[in-house]
């Protein structure tokens, strides 16, 4: 059997993880393609490769869907950031990051950093519905207009809850206001034992994102890939400290060598 | 979104296998290379050989032959068989025992001495195919036995096993695959790896083996597919880590493997291959009652209960055609580029070329132009065949046939855009910016003729402001099949400038004349017969400048001379000769002043002929200009001005000449003036301004310019020659009559002249000849000047002469102080100046105390006035 061709290598991986719904893979696309379109439920998993100066940085969008859930795990293994994504208008998407998704990420670098997404602010956040991504699509702007017109969308958000009910049994859907994020990030960084002092500012790591119009998706990517910069650095060093021996020489004779 | 890649060929039929007894059914299979062993449910090895067939058509299909089948006794069916080939044993596991079979014979091979060669309590085995240890004789396979929790590897010899080592697991393992030292298992709740040498191991996720068939298939070095939740194919290395974005399967996936660069699978009822490179689903089998999907050096074979069958890959490149034919560019090109390792690095490139160019045609007939452009370099798209697509736009002498077969579906522009002129406008305008920019890159290497043609082409339909500026620079347009086109679109200035640029200055003169003309119409340049001036200007050739002077010259003197006036001087610029230039300009009166008037006023040459011609022109213009009636004052002023101020600058022309031609006009008597000024006859000068025009203004002027580079002796000469006339109270060929009327106004002259210009005067002189009469008070201004001149001097003599005597004494102090020694002069001492010797006591000290003869230092005194220092010395003894 021939060898499966590998693909170029990235030096580095960035998971996004987050309850079904929440908009990971809009961002994702918004981002690489600056479009929003409609998406499916992801399924499994995907990636996508980013060229970042002289790096390969490979972005992988996870499926929030339940039945997948056991994947995450492997996604975040050797991950050096990981983004945690909820839905501005619906509070149990933040509170499955805790609830959830949090323990995922063990498997992640040590020195991994996190950030505290909420997606869909255009909903609530007249800056970021109004804002304009450079390489926006027309019909995304249409669509934008459509919205203003319509400003009773924001109080009748029409995005279904991420998990049917609260352990209260009560369905939590009220808006997650950026203190919320912030308390989610330090305790975040309890649990991972950091230092808040020592670890990046919540200010820094907390955002607040529309896939839709784009809104801060471009900051969000590029802050982290700045971040993780040191990290790739790292393990480049590493690599060249100790030198491992390329194994597929000595492999080359098989048993099964020739038939008959 | 389908695409074919494989292709289901029947391998060996049901009749073949089991005839028509119903309950057979088959268990497993192994090929190596032409040998095919098939396991069936009741206890049977069935070996095949299957050759190849390709028919005429190039269909591909396999013809099967049954070499021989052997019961091997245990009533159960085969549950797996796999070969070893190098040791020619088949490894078969059947009721739960691991044995060994002659891969030939089939016959089960007994236990060596001192070893067993069978293992017992199987549930599972997989042969290592990439093993550590690397002795060619003997084969390494993981088993999983019924033993709880426990998984062993084994050495596979030819006549034994041998067990290498035991692990334990925290569940029981159901499948398992192996590389290297990796153990990749599928347990009860999840899949996982273990490092066998370490002992390390590494949870990968969660799966119920319980609810589904778990799939554990090593994909290629430390790589496994795993059927994950939900119904997908995961990827996971061996650090547990997925390097690949997984694929969609259905829940019941059976067997699955990859065919680079797909994923098959098997479920009851299709095969499914999902691209890796996309993870998309480009093709569904239907295949009914599956059973076995497995790959044997890199053949794809499946088998349902009662048939086994070939997955075969169409060709690479038909895969990749069918998606450009179906518009999938984006995916012809992952297909392509995902190929790369699989094909031979030349191979590929040429293979990715064409993809990427056909790419670039199929965008391009969707006018996504920056796409197609990007795909056209990319693949260093010939750049004729974009060109060529255009009709019309390659030169005829063109060598270019297009590439076969061809990189798209299009006869030409027409075609492509089905007569819709604005899609026609688009892609012409996207050639210009293609070819713009492929013309500065290596892309038009060996076809700049045909780039730089069609460019020309382009520019002059589409009206483009580029075209002048591709022909003023350096280009390859041709010339015989640009003219026609220029021609017909009327750019003529344009092709002038391609005429020129092939050394055809002539024709693009000729051009550009009949636009001039008007016979042409061309409006690119509204200034073109400035252009042709300037042109003929710099033209190297004389030839040319001499035939096309009349032409410039007819239409305009003034600026038409410019080719003769402004042509540069340089070594590749043959100067034009004046004398030819002036026989040349014979006809064309104005445009010789203007030739002469640069010769002469700019140039500054000293030719008299040409000096006198100048004046000859200028006195003609005059004169021309006083016949008509009224003369045009304005113009006359001007012509005189430029006659009498050549008159009065230059010394060159012909003085006497050009008065002789003058002599008839009474209007002229200025610069007949100027001219006796010129031959020093001032006293007709002055008699012509002073009796004739009575401008006394100018009489002044005269003298002052006459004597402008003169000493001031010659200066007051004509000074009082002017006095003179002015007093002159019997000038010839007057009445007494007009001399009485006119003489107050002289003689008020000549006290103004007095006055103004005392100091040029010798005032004794000026007294004597002053009427008696004159009042003081008139000649006041004159006097008190004269007065304090005649003060000032003979004061300022006074102290030059009383310093001079001071500085004398100065000296003298001095030098007594310094040498205050006597100065010895003797018989026998020789002067310095003449070497005599001195015969008396009076000598004469040099500076330095050397004694001379006081008559040697006189002559010397009057040899150089300059040093006339040296006589302030004094006499000793
Ligand atoms: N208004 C608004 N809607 C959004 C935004 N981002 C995503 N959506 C919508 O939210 C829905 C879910 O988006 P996805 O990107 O598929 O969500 P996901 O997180 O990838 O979901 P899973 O793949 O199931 O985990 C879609 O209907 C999107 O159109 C946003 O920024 N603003
Ligand atoms: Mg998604």
């Amino acid at each position: 059997m021939p060898e499966v061709s590998k693909m170029k290598k990235p030096d580095v991986k960035v998971v996004l993880l987050g309850d079904m719904n929440v908009g990971k893979t809009s961002l994702l696309h918004r981002y690489t393609e600056r479009k929003f379109r409609d998406t499916i439920s992801t399924v499994g998993g995907a990636f996508f490769l980013k060229q970042w100066g002289p790096y390969n940085i490979s972005i992988w969008d996870t499926a929030g869907r339940e039945q997948f859930h056991g994947l995450g795990s492997m996604y975040c293994r050797g991950a050096a950031a990981v983004i945690l994504t909820y839905d501005v208008t619906n509070w149990q998407s933040l509170a499955e990051l805790e609830e959830r998704f949090l323990s995922l990420t063990d498997t992640a670098n040590h020195d991994c950093i996190y950030a505290v997404v909420g997606n869909k602010a255009d909903l609530i956040d007249p800056k970021a519905q109004m804002f304009q991504d450079s390489g926006g699509e027309p019909e995304d702007r249409t669509e934008l207009e459509k919205d203003r017109t319509e400003p009773q969308v924001l109080s009748s958000c029409p995005t279904p809850p991420a998990s049917p009910a609260s352990p209260s049994g009560m369905i939590l859907h009220k808006p997650v206001t950026h203190e919320d994020a912030v308390a989610l990030y330090g305790r975040i960084l309890r649990y991972k034992g950091l230092e808040e002092k020592s670890s990046l500012p919540a200010e820094k790591m907390c955002f607040e994102t529309s896939a839709k119009t784009g809104y801060n998706v471009d900051t969000l990517f590029e802050t982290l890939f700045d971040l993780v910069l040191p990290s790739i650095l790292r393990k480049r060093n590493e690599n060249q400290a100790s030198p491992t021996v390329d194994l597929e020489e000595c492999r080359g004779k098989r048993a099964r060598t020739s038939c008959c | 979104m389908s695409v074919k890649a494989f292709e289901l060929v029947p391998a060996v039929e049901r009749d073949l296998l089991m005839g028509d007894k119903a309950r057979i059914n088959i268990e497993c299979i192994e090929c190596c290379g032409k040998h095919l062993y098939v396991g069936t449910n009741d206890c049977f090895i069935h070996h095949f050989l299957m050759d190849e067939v390709t028919s005429s058509k190039g269909k591909l299909s396999y013809s099967a032959q049954k070499l021989l089948h052997k019961y091997l006794g245990l009533k159960k069916a085969v549950a797996e068989l796999r070969a070893a080939s190098a040791l020619e044993r088949l490894i078969v596991l059947c009721d739960g025992i691991v044995f060994l079979v002659d891969m030939v014979t089939l016959e089960t091979v007994p236990s060596a001495a001192g070893g067993g060669a069978k293992i017992r309590g199987v549930t599972a085995f997989c042969i290592n195919e990439n093993p550590v240890n690397g002795d060619p004789f003997c084969v390494e396979i993981g088993v999983l036995s019924s033993k709880r929790r426990t998984v062993q590897i084994y050495m596979v010899y030819e006549d034994r096993v041998q067990l290498v080592k035991e692990l334990t697991t925290p569940e029981q393992p159901c499948a398992v695959s192996v590389d290297g030292y990796f153990l990749c298992l599928a347990l009860t709740t999840q899949y996982m790896i273990l490092n066998y040498n370490t002992g390390a191991s590494q949870d990968l996720f969660p799966y119920n083996s319980e609810e589904r068939t778990p799939i554990v298939k090593r994909i290629g070095r430390e790589e496994f597919l795993l059927a994950a939740p939900g119904g997908l194919g995961m990827f996971a290395n061996a650090e547990g880590v997925s390097q690949r974005a997984p694929v969609n399967w259905s829940e019941n996936v059976i067997g699955a493997t990859v065919c680079f660069p797909y994923v098959v699978a098997l479920d009851e009822s299709f095969i499914t291959i999902h691209s890796m490179l996309d993870q998309q689903l480009k093709q569904t089998l239907s295949f009914r009652d599956g059973h076995i999907l497995q790959d044997f050096e890199g053949k794809v074979i499946l088998a349902s209960t009662k048939a086994v069958y070939v997955l075969v890959p169409l060709p690479l490149e038909r895969q990749i055609q069918d998606l450009l034919a179906s518009h999938r560019v984006e995916e012809a090109l992952t297909l392509t580029e995902g190929a790369q390792r699989n094909i031979p690095k030349d191979k590929f490139q040429i293979l990715h070329k064409r993809i990427l160019q056909q790419a670039g045609f199929i965008q391009f007939g969707q006018l996504q132009f920056q796409d197609a452009k990007e795909h056209f370099r990319k693949g260093q798209l010939d750049v004729r065949e974009l060109i060529s697509l255009y009709p019309l736009l390659l030169p005829a002498s063109s060598s270019f046939t297009r590439c076969h077969p061809p990189l798209h579906e299009f006869a030409d522009l027409n075609h492509l855009a089905q007569g819709d002129q604005d899609k026609v406008l688009r892609c012409k305008k996207f050639l210009i910016s293609y070819l713009g920019e492929a013309r500065s890159t290596e892309v038009a290497n060996g076809c700049r003729e045909d780039v730089d043609t069609a460019l020309l082409k382009l520019y002059a339909e589409l009206d483009h402001e580029s075209l002048l500026d591709l022909l003023a620079s350096e280009n390859a347009c041709v010339l015989q099949d640009s003219v026609p086109w220029l021609e017909k679109y009327h750019k003529y200035f344009a092709l002038g400038l391609l005429y020129h640029y092939n050394g055809q200055d002539s024709a693009a003169l000729q051009l550009w004349i009949q636009v001039v003309d008007g016979s042409l119409q061309d409006s690119t340049r509204s200034d073109l017969y400035e252009y042709i001036v300037d042109f003929l200007c710099s033209c190297s050739s004389p030839d040319l400048v001499w035939k096309y002077a009349g032409w410039v010259l007819q239409k305009d003197p003034t600026k038409g001379i410019h080719i003769f006036t402004k042509r540069p001087v340089s070594k590749d610029h043959p100067e034009l000769r004046p004398e030819d230039v002036i026989a040349c300009l014979e006809k064309h009166s104005q445009a010789l002043l203007l030739y002469l008037e640069h010769l002469v006023l700019e140039k500054k040459i000293e030719k008299e002929k040409l000096h006198t011609q100048l004046a000859v022109l200028y006195l003609e213009r005059v004169v021309s200009l006083l016949s008509k009636s009224p003369p045009d004052e304005e113009l006359l002023t001007r012509a005189r001005d430029r006659l009498q101020a050549l008159l009065r600058e230059s010394n060159l022309y012909r003085a006497q000449y050009l008065l002789g031609k003058m002599e008839k006009y009474e209007q002229l008597l200025l610069e007949r003036a100027t001219l006796h000024g010129k031959l020093e006859e001032h006293d007709k000068a002055l008699h012509i301004l002073v009796h004739k025009l009575r401008d006394f203004s100018s009489a002044e002027a005269f003298c002052l310019w006459a004597s402008s580079s003169r000493d001031s002796e010659y200066k007051q000469h004509l000074f009082h020659l002017l006095l003179g006339v002015y007093l002159d109270r019997n000038p010839s060929g007057k009445s007494q009559a007009t001399v009485k009327s006119g003489s107050v106004d002289l003689e008020m002259a000549a006290v103004d002249l007095l006055n103004r210009h005392g100091e040029v005067f010798d005032a004794v002189r000026v007294l004597r000849m002053l009427p008696d009469d004159w009042s003081m008070q008139l000649l006041r201004p004159f006097l008190g000047r004269a007065l304090r001149a005649s003060m000032h001097a003979s004061r300022t003599s006074r102290i030059t002469l009383g310093l001079a005597h001071s500085e004398n004494l100065q000296l003298l102090h001095d030098r007594l102080k310094e040498r205050k020694k006597p100065i010895f002069v003797s018989a026998k001492k020789g002067c310095h100046l003449c070497h005599n010797t001195f015969s008396e006591p009076d000598v004469v000290c040099l500076p330095g105390g050397v004694p001379v003869h006081s008559h040697c230092v006189a002559q010397r005194v009057r040899d150089s006035p300059t040093k006339r220092q040296l006589t302030n010395s004094s006499n000793h003894t």
